[in-house]
């Protein structure tokens, strides 16, 4: 036998392809020759793989060796097919036996000695494989609690080599791997509500924007606590269920991201990002595209602090996957949509200065206060539902001992509510009320007469565009969900109103 | 009347000079033609004056640029004419000419400035416009700078006061500085109020200019009221040449703690008269008749345009006549939240602490009073009361 084949996998985007790994070997010259569009860190997998099969023990004969990485026409890359070459080369060389192979997933990186390193995208690789109809996969030690997390699979967690060699033989009974322990629970080092005094109005505004799925933004002074309650939203979002899980496992494990003991993300995503991140940082990208910080945050929380601070131009990107709640990003090399479901929780002061409207202290002229608020677009405005002011925190409330309401407790509200609206719209592709679009608006939220009444005075005087219209019925839906109600009431309505994003005058410049 | 324009127009040249120039030569056509030799034998130029009228002298003709203003109903008044203001004639330096687009103070009129910060307080908005409202009202003419904030205010309050008021500005009279108020200098001319200025149409907003045109302002009215201004104010500059013009100071007291009323305190303490309100200014004065207040023009199309407030208020509005909502609504949670309001901005969670009511419930109450036209959210959940 010196021809064998291999089955393994190549991460491309967040998808997966399987790759038959084809090994050759024949009289001739001895020369080792890879093909198969391969990158510069693949071709090296020859050295990795020789070297770590003659230090493993086994005679590695001068003959002529081919290895060939099929289908052709997908560019692989990374360290991930040292191991099923040096599998394939084995076969080839009759080391292992010439069906012991079939049915199997090998995947993993090879040190020289002959140790079995972790690879990333091993969760989507598995599953990948087990729609495949492949049942028993071979994957480097370390991620062996990941790929376990896949059911009806068994996986086999390889420490190096020769173990690879005595499992494919036979020789040894292989020891299937669990899923690993279960992450700890939402209490744990998380920044809770109940340590914030005062700010109620900031922490109302959060659990309706965690409630409904709304996009938040929060104004205030510097020193307000934007950023600490921002920490503490994560802490009210409702647990993933598992297919949830799975997804944001999944984004992570392409990026190497996982916890090898407890790889299953069973925690929402918070992420915050600097304002000096690009583009491609928050979109994703690169030559053969990577997710970045917003898919990063699907499922979860991405917080934006001090929002005028990012450049304009990656404010804008974030546009698209607001309304859409995935990416596509296009390159010469393909096209790739990234998920990035997530709610955008921003922050910002008033003014440079951050006193404003507090005239007796800013220092900031009205053209200042114009030029800093017009960093921030019209259309990106308009994608956000509540708008909350984060006061400065007054000595009272750091002196009164008492606790307010514990995350866990607000929580639970909003675990509420978000059933309520997973009954609401099954059958549907909505999962929250934010994701509501003008015709299911008039579906699920119908206002009384007086409600009517009072959204027609509202739009006459507070001069609200039929896009913050819309947005406030969302954000009252809301609220009615978190006290059970079916009816949207005035009272919701008026609490939304309160939240509504600042008008035009506002934002654009004052007149007399 | 070219030549005059080409003269007044010379930059760089005191008035004083200006008219010496003038009464040497006879008149201003003289001067335009004059010779460069005879120039240098007059002892009253130096080396840098005559240079400035040499290089006025060739820019050309003086009489396109002349009808171009005429035919944009700009006003040309030198000082010897007969329409240029006497009060103003007094003062040392007083401009050589005026542009004015619409018309003069009236010299028989009583004449108030109403000054103060760009950056004012809804405290100083409150007061600028009450002031220029009643004063205008019984027929006083209120002047000031058209400048963002107070000077804004002031002015629109004299127009819904039914008066007439007029803007000094630093830049040519058919420029609209700041931008923003072109509706406030398209409602003054229309008022029979005026725009006026000593720069010659067209020039631009320059920062130097802005001192100067104070004295004009000063110079123009009887007594000067500074609503707000903060320790370094502009307005402070205003009543330096004031009191040297030999004109009256009056200034608004404020909350010890706000820096945007700390020149004012300081005037005060300084001896400066105290404002207290506009009736009792106007009643010092011996104008206790009114004459056509005409209420809420301001906002009679505009946009607390709702039922409620036409039938509680008679469509006044926010600059009308202060109704007590107190006795309207007593005990009522409205009434609470509403109460602990005022001028200086409250946000959600202050009204709940001082109300002892739930956020939830005070943000309903907020925007209730809001709807209703009580209240003003004047920055991201930061309430002030709208009726002043």
């Amino acid at each position: 036998m010196s021809f064998s084949t291999i089955i393994s996998a190549a991460v491309d985007g967040l998808g997966v392809e399987l790759v038959h790994v084809e090994a050759d070997i024949s009289n001739g010259l001895p020369v080792f020759h890879m093909v198969g569009y391969l990158s510069s860190e693949v071709k090296e997998a020859g050295e990795r793989v020789r070297t770590a099969i003659r230090n493993s023990g086994f005679d590695y004969p001068a003959k002529r060796t081919v290895i060939n990485l099929s289908p052709a026409t997908l560019r692989k890359r990374g360290a991930s097919f040292d191991l099923p070459i040096a599998a394939a080369i084995l076969a080839s060389l009759g080391e292992i036996g010439p069906t012991a192979t079939e049915g199997y997933l090998i995947i993993g990186e090879l040190g020289l000695d002959g140790r079995v390193r972790k690879v990333p995208g091993i969760l989507p690789i598995v599953m990948e494989a087990k729609a495949a109809g492949i049942c028993r996969c071979i994957v480097p030690g370390e991620n062996a609690a990941e790929a376990a997390l896949v059911k009806n699979m068994a996986v086999i967690g390889a420490g190096n080599l020769r173990e690879v060699v005595s499992i494919l033989r036979g020789q040894c009974q292989p020891e299937i791997a669990t899923e690993g322990k279960e992450p700890g629970g939402y209490e744990e080092d998380m920044p809770d509500f109940a340590d914030i005094r005062g700010q109620q109005n900031v922490k109302r505004a959060a659990e309706i924007a965690v409630a409904g799925g709304h996009n938040l933004l929060m104004i205030g002074p510097p020193g307000s606590g934007k950023s600490m309650t921002a920490k503490c939203i994560a802490g009210i979002l409702p647990p993933p269920d598992m297919e949830e899980s799975l997804e944001i496992t999944k984004i992570y494990s392409v990026l190497g991201m996982l916890d090898e003991k407890a790889p299953l993300i069973r925690k929402r995503p918070f992420r915050e990002v600097h304002h000096t991140a690009t583009r491609a940082a928050m979109t994703g990208g690169g030559m053969i595209p990577r997710p970045g910080e917003i898919s990063l945050a699907h499922g979860g929380v991405l917080f934006l602090d001090e929002l005028p601070e990012f450049r304009k131009s990656v404010l804008e990107v974030l546009r698209e996957p607001l309304e859409e709640r995935s990416i596509q990003i296009s390159r010469a090399y393909g096209n790739y949509r990234f998920p990035a479901d997530f709610i955008l929780v921003a922050a910002m002061n008033p003014c440079p200065c951050g006193c404003y409207p507090d005239m007796r202290k800013c220092t900031c002229t009205p053209a200042q206060i114009h030029m800093y608020l017009s960093r921030i677009s019209r259309p990106f405005l308009d994608r956000i539902d509540l708008c909350v002011e984060a006061p400065r925190v007054k000595y009272e409330y750091l002196a009164d001992e008492r606790k307010g309401e514990s995350s866990a407790v607000i929580r639970k509200r909003v675990c509420r509510a978000r059933l309520i609206q997973k009954e609401r719209y099954k059958n549907t592709k909505i999962t929250t009320n934010a994701m509501l679009s003008g015709k299911e608006l008039k579906n699920y939220c119908r206002l009384g007469e007086k409600e009517h009444a009072l959204m027609e005075q509202a739009f006459t005087v507070m001069e609200l565009t039929a896009r913050t219209y819309h947005r406030i019925i969302k954000t009252a839906r809301t609220i009615a969900d978190l006290e059970g109600e079916e009816q949207i009431r005035e009272s919701h309505l008026k609490e939304a109103l309160g939240y509504r994003i600042m008008d035009e005058k506002y934002w654009r410049k004052q007149e007399v | 009347m070219k030549y005059e324009y080409w003269l007044a127009g010379v930059k760089g040249l005191s008035t004083a000079k200006k008219s010496l120039l003038r009464k040497h030569m006879k008149t201003a056509k003289a001067v335009y033609y004059i010779e460069e030799t005879h120039l240098n034998k007059l002892e009253f130029l130096n080396e840098k004056d005559r240079n400035k009228i040499m290089q006025a002298k060739k820019q050309g003709d003086p009489g396109p640029e002349y009808e171009k203003m005429i035919e944009k109903d700009i006003w040309f008044v030198p000082w010897f004419s007969e329409e240029y203001p006497k009060c103003l004639k007094e003062i040392p330096d007083h401009p050589y000419a005026l542009y004015v687009k619409g018309s003069l103070p009236h010299e028989n009129q009583k004449k108030a400035a109403v000054i103060g910060a760009r950056r004012c307080t809804p405290y100083g908005e409150k007061y600028a416009v009450d002031f220029g409202r009643v004063l205008a009202g019984r027929g006083v003419e209120i002047i000031s700078g058209m400048a963002r904030g107070v000077d804004g205010m002031a002015h629109r309050g004299a127009l819904i006061g039914g008066g007439k008021t007029y803007a000094v500005l630093g830049c040519g009279v058919d420029v609209c500085y700041p931008k923003e108020h072109i509706g406030l200098y398209v409602d003054i001319l229309e008022h029979g109020g005026g725009i006026l200025s000593e720069h010659p149409p067209g020039t631009a907003p320059l920062p130097q200019y802005f001192p100067a045109r104070n004295r004009i302002i000063s110079g123009l009215s009887d007594a000067v009221l500074v609503i707000e201004a903060g320790r370094k104010s502009g307005s402070l500059i205003t009543v330096d040449m004031a009191l040297d013009q030999g004109r009256d100071v009056y200034a608004l007291p404020g909350p010890v703690n706000s820096v945007m009323s700390e020149g004012c305190n300081r005037l005060i303490r300084q001896g400066a008269e105290v404002l207290l309100s506009p009736e009792e200014l106007a009643e010092q004065w011996g104008l206790t008749e009114e004459r056509g207040l005409v209420r809420g023009r301001h906002q009679a199309g505009g946009r607390r345009n709702n039922k409620r407030l036409k039938e509680a208020g008679g469509g006044s509005a926010p600059y009308g006549e202060k109704e007590d909502k107190n006795e309207k609504m007593l005990e009522t949670p409205e009434n609470l939240v509403y109460s602990c309001l005022g001028l200086y901005p409250k946000g959600v969670d202050q009204v709940a602490a001082e109300t002892k009511l739930d956020v939830k419930a005070v943000m309903e109450l907020l925007v209730t009073l809001e709807l209703e036209g009580y209240i003003r959210e004047i920055s991201k959940n930061q309430y002030i009361i709208a009726r002043y």
